[in-house]
């Protein structure tokens, strides 16, 4: 299992059976990348919408994709693309004044990424593999 | 189970000497109350104020709201597994002070919401504005983490609700309301020819100031499970949730859920309200799979109907009711669903982050990104900085005059999930 992530907390801090990449950019470039490694056909393994903290209020986003790629997962794309979608109408007029509240309430904004991403983690780490990689896997 | 709920109306409060209610008027008396509060270590000082309807006054941020309840007869207390001991709830006598609240405020993070106007336009979106308020202002001792400090918070706000309650542990209740819910059997047999009616109740359970706890259980840990409706009215879910104040439930809408209420006013007339399903909203895709399946499997063992869902939340919850809606009616069982909007300034957007065909009957507690203005206020009861950094605000929000104008979300209760406001849409 491979974590996204723009938050050091959440690098610094996940359980280290998983392997992690760093995204040098904002929420929607987490999303971004997230959504490329969908087109490769790695699959979602937690919700890119974590938290009900908006997009625009939050800089951080911590998400969980399978390690391996396989085809393409259609229910993957589905949710990533509604999130991405999300993100913009939520993000629309709110440039500017956000970065100050981004600024100053960072290290707030990093533990609930943190701790909401470490109870997936959780959660993950019960079943001896991704849910995903069962044969018998439900349809999302 | 059976419950009577005793209702004391209360037309005000006031500070006193004597902690008690008389002629509908409740007494606190705050250094009795505070030296109760301080018991916890980790609260540094609570002070006490009054926000009455009509007043000048704004509330910000609001962290949780709470209705003062104490059980009369029957078994339990008040939040069981959480103040009182574990045994179910739910039947008996409870009495409620029907018209007051307790409202919790504290600065647990940087990024702050909830406002509770008193009087003005921000009054009309929140039920809150319409009670008598006793606020908590809470500090806690320096160095403590989010995730504690949020706890310190909660529990000052039941602590403080169960000791206003058992002022009308006596009393005679003004108006009395009875609830019961038969057996399943018992239920087939008495109303025969009605539908028969669940209500999928969603609770917010993704972590770190967003959960909820039932019967002390942290709801992320727990899998889909049934409750009598009237144990919610004896507190036997409470929130701990201080993320999206529009549409978060506070423990005051879990102890009044308008969906019970309703179902139960239908009860035995047009349809046989046969119980409350309650499933959790986590993080990892593969528990919201096995939530949902299990809430259909729950639906199906039951043989009901028809389902109502109702959702808590932003974004990723949206997942879970679509999920829920689309697994049920698979089951050939007709739903209705509850949630509200973010369809952006305009309205003009999709309104959900997720979407099905199967979810074709609708019901929405409005559009959270709407763009409202609110007047400056006389008092501010709370952290008055905070409107600085509301959520749901943005570039210019807080003038200089102390109006404020932003998104409809910054109001605690405003587009509440649960139909607990009078936001709609046809």
């Amino acid at each position: 299992m491979l974590i996204i992530t723009n938050n050091q907390k959440v690098m610094d801090e996940a359980d280290p059976r998983f392997e992690r990449y760093f995204v040098e950019g904002k929420y929607e470039e987490v999303l971004l990348a997230v959504r490329d490694r969908i087109h490769k056909g790695h699959r979602l393994l937690t919700h890119p919408l974590s938290g009900s903290v908006k997009p625009g209020q939050t800089p951080y986003k911590s998400i969980l994709i399978s390690k391996e790629a396989t085809e393409l997962h259609l229910e993957s794309l589905q949710i990533i693309e509604d999130s991405i979608r999300v993100y913009s109408t939520q993000t629309k007029n709110q440039a500017g004044y956000r970065e100050e509240i981004q600024t100053a309430a960072a290290e707030d904004f990093r533990e609930v990424d943190a701790r909401l991403f470490a109870g997936a983690l959780e959660s993950a780490m019960r079943a001896a593999k991704p849910m995903s990689e069962y044969k018998e896997e439900a349809k999302l | 189970m059976k419950l009577e709920i005793g209702q004391i109306f209360i037309r005000d409060i006031q500070f006193d000497a004597v902690s008690r209610i008389e002629n509908n008027i409740l007494y606190v008396n705050t250094q009795e109350l505070k030296a109760l509060l301080l018991e916890d270590e980790h609260l540094a000082s609570v002070d006490f104020e009054i926000a009455k309807p009509g007043e000048k006054t704004r509330i910000i941020p609001v962290k949780d709201v709470i209705e003062p309840r104490v059980k009369v007869e029957g078994g339990g207390g008040i939040f069981p597994g959480v103040l009182a001991k574990v045994e179910a709830v739910g039947s008996g006598r409870t009495n409620v002070l029907k018209g007051a609240a307790v409202v919790t405020t504290g600065r647990i993070v940087g990024f702050q919401e909830g406002i509770i106007d008193m009087s003005g336009p921000g009054a009309d979106y929140t039920p809150f504005s319409k009670l008598n308020n006793l606020v908590l202002i809470c500090e806690t001792v320096d160095g403590l983490k989010q995730h504690a400090h949020e706890k310190v918070v909660r529990f000052a706000g039941l602590k403080t609700a169960a000791y206003l309650g058992r002022l009308a542990k006596e009393l005679v209740a003004d108006e009395v309301k009875t609830y019961e819910t038969p057996s399943v059997k018992e239920g087939m047999l008495k109303y025969p020819d009605l539908p028969r009616v669940a209500y999928v109740l969603m609770l917010q359970s993704q972590g770190l100031l967003h959960d909820t706890y039932v019967y002390g259980v942290d709801m992320k840990q727990s899998l889909t499970t049934m409750l009598y409706p009237t144990e919610l009215m004896d507190g036997a879910i409470i929130s701990g949730n201080c993320v999206s104040a529009c549409d978060k439930n506070t423990t005051y809408h879990h102890l009044n859920n308008p969906v019970v209420e309703d179902l139960f006013a239908k009860h035995g007339t047009e349809l046989n309200f046969v119980g409350v399903i309650i499933t959790n909203e986590n993080v990892y895709l593969a528990d919201k799979e096995r939530s949902s399946d299990w809430t259909a499997k729950l639906v199906e063992l039951l043989g009901v109907d028809g389902v109502v869902i109702s959702q808590e939340g932003f974004g990723n919850p949206d997942t879970d009711l679509i999920m829920n809606c689309k697994k049920i009616e698979a089951k050939g069982v007709k739903t209705v669903i509850i949630t509200d909007e973010y369809a952006g300034r305009d309205g003009a957007s999709q309104s959900l982050a997720d979407a099905d065909a199967s979810a074709d009957a609708v019901v929405t507690g409005g559009n959270a990104n709407m763009v409202i203005e609110l007047p400056p206020m006389e008092r501010i009861i709370g952290h008055k900085e905070a409107a600085d950094v509301i959520a749901g605000g943005f570039d210019g929000s807080l003038k200089e005059d102390g109006s404020i104008v932003a998104e409809l979300q910054v109001i605690t209760g405003a587009t509440n999930e649960l139909g607990f406001n009078k936001l709609s849409a046809r």
